[in-house]
């Protein structure tokens, strides 16, 4: 009542109004429009004289009040309509988010069963209730193939899914068919075919039954579902596209492996079958160290073809995956002397100085298989590198693996070519330049395969100095024998 | 009178050539083509060796080394394919003595002939009391083994396991005979053991364990003790 004595009852009238701004923020629509009618009521009792009555003795203020009422009016509906544009926008803006984080969860996703599992899951997310996804087994809708562990819906509701599935209508709860039932059913419908549906159960304890049957839920429902069977349609197509993919890949193999196939197997033959029969129609009339020539050329040429032979074998049984690891604990010692010992005549006198490290762990491997690891970087490093020059073998163990190392003193690995020299039928520049190196390009693709397959991994390093480095490191394994 | 090889083997190319190979040696040749013709044959001639191819048309290889091996000790040589280290064990493990891998050096193949048939020959007169290969000398009777004249100590079990090597020396043993022999039947699973005791004796034996001449490895089947020519 202070106020009343130190300001103009025009400005008494502007403090009402702020009050209305106020509430009108706050509160709806309609409680604004009243307390726009209360303030013009309260303004009069308190501040208009006579005061504590609604009676006005002045009739100036019917104006007052008239102007009042109208910009109170004015603020509230106005303001109450920014509040509900604000609310549409923040539906939307959560709409928005809800699809843009489902489109990224599902585009990582390559194989179907997951996609519909983190669908199922983002949709509990934003709409606060169980939701599960069936999919179909043998073209019908099966739900024994579902996203969650538990099924949370009755058995005997599995024909409602069957009937949407095949229908690609919605049923269920709040729908026009089967309405009794304890969820809601939505079709996951792509472009050309239904992939599976989605059912919605309302959690009933946490009340939010009446937020997912929304109108707007439920269309975000709807379009939720809609993005899902894109999702699955694109994983689907993404397959058969991968596996053309192979199928091409597996042709032009084909075709490499028929040249260079032809290539090495027919030049082998072409000296064998030359000295046999040059052998056996002249034989008499050549000098005897002509003769030995030709059958040094024979027996060199079938050995020669019997290596590329095993490679193409070997190669063969890896890719088709015949290949079975008998892997046990050894001594890299033991694997490394054994290939020294029997890699004697191919090394022709080369030394070549092993440097195993003391505390080497036994290795749990085919003895076989990293047996022919080594002898192929070997017979490659003798292969490549100018008579003479030294060769290392060397073992050590780094953080959990043993690195076993092939160095050579040779012309190095050529920059660029690291990786390409493990692919199949790749011959290094300069092999193909001189000429002199022969063989299928089989033998570190085999090197590959088998370190891979001993969960390792092998890579050609350049030499400091000169020379090249062939690593293969594996990984310890923690199996140790009990004594 | 020269020894007399069996021969079974149904290849043509390769009879042809293991003939020409044999019979420049002076050994005798009986050739058949089948297992049952083979095994006919096996005990109404009575071979000194028997060449035994494993795929034969009739049987398998395997069982023609299982029906000698019931009646008579006629060292068997088995030709086997490559990579297929399960047949050799197999065939090893029914008694076969050793085996080449197809392709085969003939030089190679040779060799293994002396070596079976001398070792059949030594067997009765029960070999002497010492040994040598090497640097090594290996008194059975006292059970004193010398590298380079020095005394070495050897575990009972490294022991046990360079006996074992003698016995059989030169010829493909496999881990599966070792293990029963030195440990016995319940121990056959544990190859590990093996691997840490063979690591052992080349540490005591040889010159260069890392690359040893004397006690070798064949990958994934065994182990062969390689007396000097």
């Amino acid at each position: 009542m202070l106020l009343r004595d130190a300001l103009a009852p025009t400005n008494l009238a502007m403090i009402y109004l702020g009050g209305v701004v106020a509430v009108a923020m706050r509160c709806s629509r309609w409680v604004s429009v009243t307390t726009s009618f209360l303030s013009v009521a309260a303004f009069d009792f308190f501040c208009v004289p006579p005061y504590l009555t609604f009676a006005v003795s002045d009739y100036q203020y019917v104006f007052t009040f008239a102007g009042m009422l109208v910009v109170a009016l004015v603020i509230s509906t106005q303001t109450a309509r920014l509040k509900e544009l604000a609310v549409h926008a923040a539906v939307r803006e959560a709409r928005t988010e809800a699809l843009y984080r489902l489109s990224s969860k599902l585009a990582g996703e390559t194989r179907v069963f997951e996609a519909a599992r983190s669908a199922a899951t983002l949709a509990e997310e934003v709409f606060g209730a169980r939701v599960v996804i069936f999919l179909p087994e043998d073209g019908r809708l099966s739900f024994r193939r579902r996203t969650s562990d538990l099924l949370p819906v009755p058995p005997s509701e599995e024909s409602i899914a069957q009937w949407v599935f095949d229908h690609g209508h919605k049923a269920g709860l709040r729908t026009d068919a089967h309405s009794e039932a304890t969820a809601l059913y939505i079709p996951l419908r792509g472009a050309r075919e239904t992939f599976g549906v989605l059912a919605v159960l309302p959690d009933i304890v946490s009340n939010v039954e009446n937020r997912i049957f929304a109108p707007e839920q439920q269309q975000l429902l709807e379009v939720f579902a809609g993005q899902t069977a894109l999702a699955i349609e694109r994983t689907l197509s993404q397959r058969s596209a991968e596996e053309t993919r192979v199928n091409m890949q597996t042709e032009q193999m084909r075709s490499s492996l028929l040249s260079a196939m032809s290539h090495d197997l027919r030049t082998p033959l072409a000296s064998i079958t030359g000295a046999a029969s040059t052998l056996r129609s002249q034989g008499d009339r050549l000098p005897l160290e002509t003769k030995q020539e030709l059958l040094e050329s024979i027996s060199d040429e079938a050995e020669r073809l019997g290596r590329l032979v095993g490679n193409l074998l070997d190669m063969t049984r890896f890719e088709s995956g015949g290949v079975e690891l008998r892997r046990d604990l050894y001594p890299l010692e033991e694997i490394v002397g054994t290939v020294l010992q029997r890699m004697e005549p191919q090394l022709e006198g080369r030394a070549v100085s092993t440097d195993l490290a003391e505390n080497l762990p036994m290795v749990f491997v085919d003895d076989v298989l990293l047996g022919q690891v080594l002898w192929n970087l070997l017979e490659n490093a003798a292969k490549y590198t100018p008579p003479g020059s030294p060769l290392e073998l060397a073992a050590f163990k780094q953080d959990d693996a043993v690195i076993i190392e092939v160095r050579d003193r040779g012309p190095g690995v050529p920059p660029g070519e690291e990786e390409r020299i493990f692919e199949k039928f790749y011959r290094g520049q300069s092999g193909k330049a001189s000429g002199k190196v022969r063989g299928a390009g089989l033998g570190l693709p085999i090197c590959r395969a088998i370190v891979q397959a001993h969960h390792g991994t092998i890579q050609a390093l350049a030499r400091e100095g000169d020379g090249a480095i062939f690593r293969v490191s594996l990984p310890v394994e923690s199996r140790m024998p009990s004594k | 009178m020269k020894p007399l090889i069996l021969l079974i083997e149904d290849d043509p190319q390769i009879r042809r050539f293991l003939r020409a190979a044999l019979d420049a040696e002076g050994y005798r040749l009986q050739e058949s083509i089948t297992a049952e013709e083979g095994l006919a044959q096996a005990s109404s001639r009575q071979p000194d060796l028997i060449l035994l191819d494993l795929g034969l048309p009739d049987r398998d290889g395997l069982e023609v080394i299982q029906r000698v091996r019931e009646w008579g000790k006629i060292p068997i040589l088995v030709l086997s394919a490559r990579g297929q280290e399960k047949d050799k064990i197999a065939a090893l493990d029914l008694g076969a003595d050793d085996y080449v891998a197809k392709p085969f050096a003939v030089g190679e193949l040779l060799a293994r002939i002396r070596a079976a048939l001398r070792r059949s020959s030594t067997r009765a007169d029960g070999a002497g009391s010492l040994v040598h290969f090497g640097p090594v000398e290996v008194d059975l009777e006292k059970r004193v083994v010398r590298v380079d004249t020095k005394e070495v100590h050897l575990t009972p079990n490294e022991y046990k396991l360079l006996q074992v090597l003698i016995q059989h020396a030169g010829k493909v043993i496999t881990q599966r005979q070792l293990l029963n022999e030195v440990w016995g039947p319940q121990h056959t699973e544990q190859a590990q053991y093996l691997r840490v005791y063979i690591a052992q004796l080349r540490r005591k034996l040889e010159r260069n364990p890392a690359r040893p001449k004397y006690l070798q490895t064949e990958p994934g089947v065994g182990y062969r003790l390689v007396p000097e020519e």
